[in-house]
């Protein structure tokens, strides 16, 4: 009646769970990984990344072929591509590139140039002005300024060129950029780079546009495209994890299903040992769900992984019945063994809900919610279902070579305190730190790639940002004024040496204060047309020279002020490049190039209220020590709340020592096997707590008070196909190409492992062997 | 050009008279000239402002006004074309000067005149014709033609005899 009940439980749990499943929200931007209490400046960046314009940019290179194919082909490619609405804008270095610009800001020049004040525009002014032109007239440059000279006299042009132009691009040849690396090509796609879905078909677009172009230039037949960028990485990545995932997870399945079929002889039987992991895995899912309104990708893939160890449930279940037992009563003579195994590793993970990083919370939630639904299926819903007369006929195989070790334990101990003595003076005597500083060997991004990133980004001049100036501001009108009285700041810091370069907001767009203050300085025609004549009296202008010029003026004092609208895609995506907006208003990040006196820019910059000097090196190397500092503190506290769930269930010290010593040991010699070849990575500390968990439920067993033989074996047996299922997981996880797959696969194999020979050896009693 | 192309150094004054359609006069400039074989000169102009332009190989280097302006031959059609001219010229080198121009060569060792007219329609934008007028391994004239008619007459005047 009872297990009726409780199927009956189950089915509506299941049921509830899948609607809510069904209902999730799911999230992949990487702000859960980031701290609840991230200060402005992360939290700009991760939006910066995940939103910002640099996420709309794709960099090309093609090479291969001689330097005059390489500039046809990048022309050819360049036109097909500036014909497809995915692209908002192609840069290639070509006339046609910089014309939307060009012609926008000659002919907003003087809404947009810094030197259109009432006082260019006396009569002094404006006699000034042409001597200037005459001067720049008789250079060499003065075949450059003649076709402008009779629209634009007072050179408001000339200045804005400096303040806009696109700094130091790659060189051109036959008009094209052409760097070290090919022909470069910068391809601005309306879609970010975070709709994976859409970069791909603009990936596809630009390989097929790139066929086309290679086909229809003759002597291209060797060339060859390369791409990067934030989109590139986002779809290689997504590739690269759906083939690892698709194809490891299949061989785990292939392996574990045949080590189960071994031993249990039973298609049916090793169907119900999924069901207390894919239950967990559905009530995990829908409490995540429930309590943070949405799912993290990370947390749904990790969690998982980490209630793993509910597959070992039925294991222990399965294989310890004896022949001719319902598995009711095997089931209630292994429980408070199984229950003591999943209480510890629910204590241990529920460090993480403390975690200041939202994704740590998430995957404690997780795993905690999964194993405890788990454990319930296990206890109340799986003897019900296993077939009567059910035996593992194939598990005593299994637990030969481990009973053979158990048997020789006593002289094998020597060999354990060898192994954990030698570990832990490798780990206190390795040198230069144990932990892995570099973010870049986290990221799933392949060195490869990294460095073609690196490549392409240099020989198009894109600079490496490091520091920036960051505030945050209410509105739109407000984030540009506040620019603009940063700029000069800046500016005077460029003079001072302090820093090359810089960039702002108000550079590409004036705030509507200044470009009305602008329009306010020009005079109207008549009085401008009789100040012109006053200032060209006497120079060598020919009369008429500048008809064109008073029109213009004219014109610009009733346009209609420039909005962010009113900007050509290239000016949009520098403007969006310096600045982002949120729920409460806008977020200014303004890039500085070749900063040579950080100190000295912070504290000028300090001068304007809730202005921040920012070193991106300074913050991500902040944000790991965090993620380390939290990882640490939670395996310290997880380690901690598992021994007192262990003094409570076992109510011996001793006992406790015997169960908790071998995982220890396992964690010190598989952190020293890692140290072998590289450094620790945060993600091995989530391994470490995994080792754990599941070591620890080895050890209940091999501790638990067996009289007999048989029963004894069983017990090993079952340990022994646990961990031989683990370890073919895990092992095979570690021949993942994404670092956190490959890190906690190596580790939890290795870790596993150890800690069934260490248990056996060190835990299992001397009674009766 | 044989006899140009053994010329290794050659330093010289000029004075350069502009006429352009903005200006009812013309613009009078005059500097020194160095030349350093095969790629190497500099234009310095002393008056009515100091300024120069210094080409070292590929690159050219422009100073006015305290401000220096850093770039590639192949970046600027304009001064790229022209200088490839005067240089190729200067180097004794036709092979460079007729992929560039059609080049047209008159008169006899003591008197000759070159006319070049850039072949690239990008470049007769900037540049109608070019003529430079010489004796021996001595050039005494560059003038040059823009397409709006604007006009640039240069007169050399060597200073130190030809290093050979």
């Amino acid at each position: 009646m009872r297990g009726r009940f409780a199927l009956a439980l189950w089915l509506f749990g299941v049921a509830a769970c899948a609607v809510l499943v069904a209902h999730m929200r799911l999230q992949t931007d990487m702000a859960a990984f980031l701290p609840r209490a991230a200060p402005m400046a992360q939290q700009a960046l991760t939006d910066q990344v995940n939103n910002g314009a640099a996420s709309h940019l794709i960099l090309l290179s093609v090479d291969g072929a001689p330097a005059p194919v390489l500039a046809a082909l990048s022309r050819d490619l360049a036109a097909r591509l500036r014909r497809e609405p995915a692209f908002i804008d192609v840069v290639n270095g070509d006339d046609e590139s910089f014309a939307g610009v060009r012609q926008f800001v000659w002919n907003n020049r003087y809404l947009l140039s810094p030197d259109v004040t009432a006082r260019h525009f006396t009569v002094a002014g404006l006699h000034a002005a042409l001597e200037n032109d005459l001067g720049l007239l008789g250079t060499d440059m003065g075949g450059l300024i003649q076709p402008s000279l009779p629209s634009d006299p007072t050179g408001a042009l000339l200045t804005l060129m400096g303040q806009l132009a696109p700094g130091q691009g790659p060189k051109l040849v036959d008009g094209v950029w052409i760097a070290q690396d090919g022909a470069m090509l910068l391809v601005h796609t309306a879609a970010p780079g975070f709709d994976i879905d859409a970069q791909q078909r603009d990936l596809a677009l630009i390989g097929a546009a790139f066929d086309q172009a290679r086909a229809a230039v003759p002597g291209a037949a060797a060339a060859r495209l390369r791409e990067t960028g934030p989109g590139v990485f986002a779809v290689r990545i997504r590739d690269t994890t759906k083939s690892d995932v698709t194809r490891l997870s299949m061989l785990a399945t292939v392996g574990a299903v045949g080590l189960l079929l071994f031993a249990y002889r039973s298609p049916r039987v090793l169907l119900l040992g999924l069901l207390p992991v894919a239950s967990g895995a559905l009530a995990a899912i829908a409490a995540v769900s429930l309590r943070f309104g949405f799912v993290h990708g990370v947390t749904l893939g990790f969690g998982v992984t980490l209630i793993g160890e509910s597959v070992d449930y039925a294991i222990y279940l399965f294989t310890q019945t004896v022949p001719g037992e319902p598995a009711g009563v095997t089931l209630a003579r292994i429980w408070p063994t199984l229950r003591l195994g999943a209480a510890t590793s629910v204590v241990g993970f529920s460090a993480m809900l403390f975690s200041s990083f939202v994704g740590f919370a998430q995957l404690g939630l997780f795993s905690i919610t999964g194993l405890i639904a788990a454990a319930c299926v296990t206890r109340f819903v799986l003897p019900a279902l296993v077939p009567r007369g059910f035996s593992a006929p194939g598990s005593g195989v299994l637990a030969r070579p481990l009973l053979a070790v158990i048997a020789h334990r006593s002289w094998l101990r020597l060999v354990v305190a060898g192994a954990v003595l030698a570990g832990a003076a490798a780990l206190v005597l390795h040198r230069g730190g144990l932990w892995d500083g570099d973010l870049a060997n986290l990221s799933p991004i392949p060195p490869a790639d990294q460095a073609l990133d690196q490549t392409l980004r240099r020989d198009l001049g894109v600079p490496d940002l490091r520091y920036f100036v960051v505030f945050r501001d209410g509105g739109e009108e407000q984030a540009l004024e506040a620019s603009e009285a940063l700029a000069p700041i800046l500016q005077d810091l460029v003079g001072a040496g302090a820093l090359a370069g810089f960039d702002v907001p108000s550079a590409t767009l004036p705030s509507a204060r200044t470009q009305m203050r602008r329009q306010a300085a020009l005079p109207d025609d008549a009085v401008l047309r009789a100040r012109f004549a006053e200032a060209a009296a006497g120079l060598p202008f020919r009369s008429g020279t500048f008809d064109p010029f008073f029109p213009d003026v004219a014109k610009a004092r009733a346009a209609p002020l420039l909005t962010v609208a009113s900007l050509p895609p290239a000016l949009q995506l520098r403007l969006q490049s310096c600045w982002c907006k949120d729920a409460d208003g806008w977020t200014v990040l303004a890039p500085l190039h070749g900063v040579t006196n950080p100190a000295g820019v912070a504290t000028a910059v300090a001068r304007l209220p809730g202005v921040q000097f920012v070193d991106l090196n300074h913050e991500s190397d902040a944000l790991l020590r965090t993620f380390q500092r939290d990882a640490t503190r939670l395996a310290v506290f997880g380690s901690f709340a598992i021994l007192v769930v262990l003094l409570v269930g076992l109510r011996s010290s001793r006992r406790v020592l015997v169960v908790a010593a071998p995982c220890a040991a396992a964690v010190i010699v598989t952190a020293a096997l890692l140290t072998l070849d590289g450094k620790l990575s945060i993600f091995m500390v989530v391994g470490f707590l995994l080792i754990i968990a599941v070591g620890s439920n080895y050890c209940l067993f091999f501790e638990r008070p067996e009289h007999d033989a048989a029963p004894r074996r069983r017990a090993v047996a079952a340990i022994v196909l646990a961990n031989l299922c683990t370890v073919s997981a895990y092992g095979l996880m570690s021949f993942s190409h994404i670092p956190v797959l490959h890190d906690i696969g190596k580790t939890v194999a290795i870790g596993t492992f150890l800690s069934l020979f260490f248990g056996a050896v060190l835990s299992t009693r001397d009674a009766p062997a | 050009m044989a006899g140009l192309a053994q010329v290794k150094s050659a330093n010289a004054s000029f004075t350069e008279r502009k006429t352009m359609a903005v200006l009812n006069a013309p613009l009078v400039a005059s500097g020194t000239l160095e030349y350093r074989a095969p790629d190497w000169m500099r234009k310095s102009t002393t008056s009515p402002m100091p300024e120069s332009f210094v080409l070292d190989g590929q690159q050219v280097t422009m100073m006015a006004e305290g401000q220096t302006h850093v770039f590639a031959l192949g970046e600027d059609p304009l001064i790229g074309g022209l200088t490839e001219g005067i240089l190729a010229t200067l180097a004794g080198n036709l092979a460079a000067l007729n992929r560039v121009y059609t080049v047209r060569f008159s008169g006899g060792p003591t008197d000759w005149q070159l006319v070049l007219r850039p072949r690239d329609a990008g470049l007769t934008r900037f540049v109608a014709w070019l003529c430079i007028r010489g004796s021996e391994t001595r050039i005494n004239t560059i003038d040059t033609a823009s397409a709006n008619g604007d006009h640039s007459e240069m007169s050399v005047n060597e200073t130190i005899g030809n290093a050979r």
